[in-house]
Parts: structure tokens; sequence; C-alpha cells
């Protein structure tokens, strides 16, 4: 066995002994990534795994990094891109991915990607042509 | 500032392109002649070719203490970089039948999948799966 594997065992028994919050936090996130359209927040979720809402959040942060609202943003956002560069309107994307006002899918949209939906959907278009 | 270059040693660019492209799947995107046979040689991902492009850098021909480094990741196991994949374990299927050998089969470690292969010119490198 090699150091690597040495040590990712070793880590392993440390930060990922327990597997029943491995396993919630794992169902949490795929739950997210299969219903990222729907009106998802803290308390839907935590009725999933009925597990309360702040220590879900806290598993949640612990394993991924994240909140679960950072990664549900994140994942509206990459998929928001995939429906500009299927030439889907700015309007459409910004509901199709679960966004309740334009402002606030463009705001952020921007703020992640450094441009405007429009100006994005313009770039990639304009390059695939 | 803007991240755009992630840079892998290798000991012989030809190779790691025919290897990155040809089994990988990244596609070749800059390959500029330099001095002595080298080449600014980059790389990106099939899926973001606006995204970072990998340089195949042959520092380990040109500093000594880059190829010292580099050699005791490799007996050590430990990979020089990792890319994320949709499925560990059909990347690991597809890599295997095509000659690539793995020193790490495909292992779960909590929230993710992992597994981690020889280049053929001086690396491991990681694969891995959020789950």
């Amino acid at each position: 066995m090699t150091f690597y594997e040495k040590e990712i065992n070793r880590i392993r028994s440390i930060v990922y002994s327990n597997e029943g919050q491995v396993n919630t936090v794992i169902g949490i996130r795929n739950y997210i990534e299969n219903n990222y359209e729907s009106d998802l927040n803290l308390e839907a979720l935590s009725h999933i795994r009925l597990i309360s809402k702040y220590h879900l959040l806290r598993l949640f942060k612990k394993y991924y990094g994240l909140t679960p609202r950072q990664y549900l943003r994140d994942i509206r956002i990459e998929k928001s891109k995939e429906h500009l560069l299927h030439g889907m309107s700015v309007t459409e994307t910004c509901f199709a991915v679960g966004f309740e006002s334009l402002g606030s899918f463009s705001t952020l949209f921007k703020s992640k990607t450094g441009k405007s939906p429009t100006q994005f959907q313009k770039e990639q278009l304009s390059r695939s042509n | 500032m803007r991240v755009t270059i992630i840079s892998i040693p290798v000991r012989d660019q030809e190779k790691a392109l025919k290897f990155y492209t040809e089994k990988l799947g990244f596609i070749k995107k800059l390959d500029m002649p330099l001095e002595g046979g080298n080449r600014w040689l980059t790389l990106v991902s099939k899926e973001a070719q606006e995204g970072p492009e990998i340089l195949l850098e042959p520092a380990p021909n040109h500093f000594e203490p880059c190829k010292v480094f580099q050699d005791a990741l490799m007996e050590a196991g430990i990979p020089w970089t990792g890319f994320d994949v949709d499925n560990v374990n059909a990347e690991y299927e597809r890599l295997t039948k095509l000659g690539v050998e793995f020193s790490v089969k495909p292992t779960k470690m909590g929230t993710v999948e992992f597994a981690v292969f020889n280049d053929t010119c001086g690396n491991n490198i990681q694969i891995v799966e959020m789950l």
C-alpha cells in the first residue's frame, strides 16, 4: 500500500467515520440535484431526511463546504448556462431553473460569471456560429 | 486575475499529448514552438473549452528539483492533480479497456468516490466523482 492510500485510510477513519451522517448529506445533495427547479428551502430539505434544519445546515456545510442554499444557487447557475447555450430566453431560463425573480437571477448570474445572462448568451452563441 | 492554467510536468510532451487527448479525451488548444524542441502545449476539457487549460510542461527535463519532486510523488502514490468526472466507475472501466493502469481502483471516501491512474508521463492523476 502506498503512502497516499495509507493517508486516505487514516483520514477517512477520522473524518468520515459517521456513515449515517454521510448518507444523510449525500441523500440531500442528490435531492437538490434532482429538484433544483422546485421551491426548495431548508425546511423542506430537513423534512426529507427527518432531521432538524439547523443540524442539516451544519452537516451539509461540514461535508460539502457549502450551505445547501449556496449549493442550490450554484447548480441553478450551471443549469441556466446550459439553457442559455441552447437558445432559451433569459426570462424562460430564469423560471426554468427555479428563480422567482428576473432581477435576482440576473444579479446572481453576473456575480457568479462576471457577465449578465444576455451578454453570456450573445458571446457564447456568436462563438459557436 | 483569472485562473487559466493548470501545469502538469511531463517527461515527453508528444507522448503526453497523445495520452491526454487519445485516452483521457482532452482537446489540444495551443501548440507553440519554444526553443530546444520544447512547446507551449495546452489542452482543454471537451465540456469546458473556454475553461482552464492544462499546460503539459517539460519542466522535469530542465530543472532537476522538479524531477525529484515528481518522482517522490509518484513513489508515494500521491496524485499531481485531479479531474472531476460524472461517474468514476464508468471512467475506470473505459480507461482500463484503453490500457490505463490504476494504482487506486474506485474507492469511496465520504461524499466522494475517486480513483488514481498513471499518466505514463511521470504522474499519478486522480479522478473524482462527488456523491
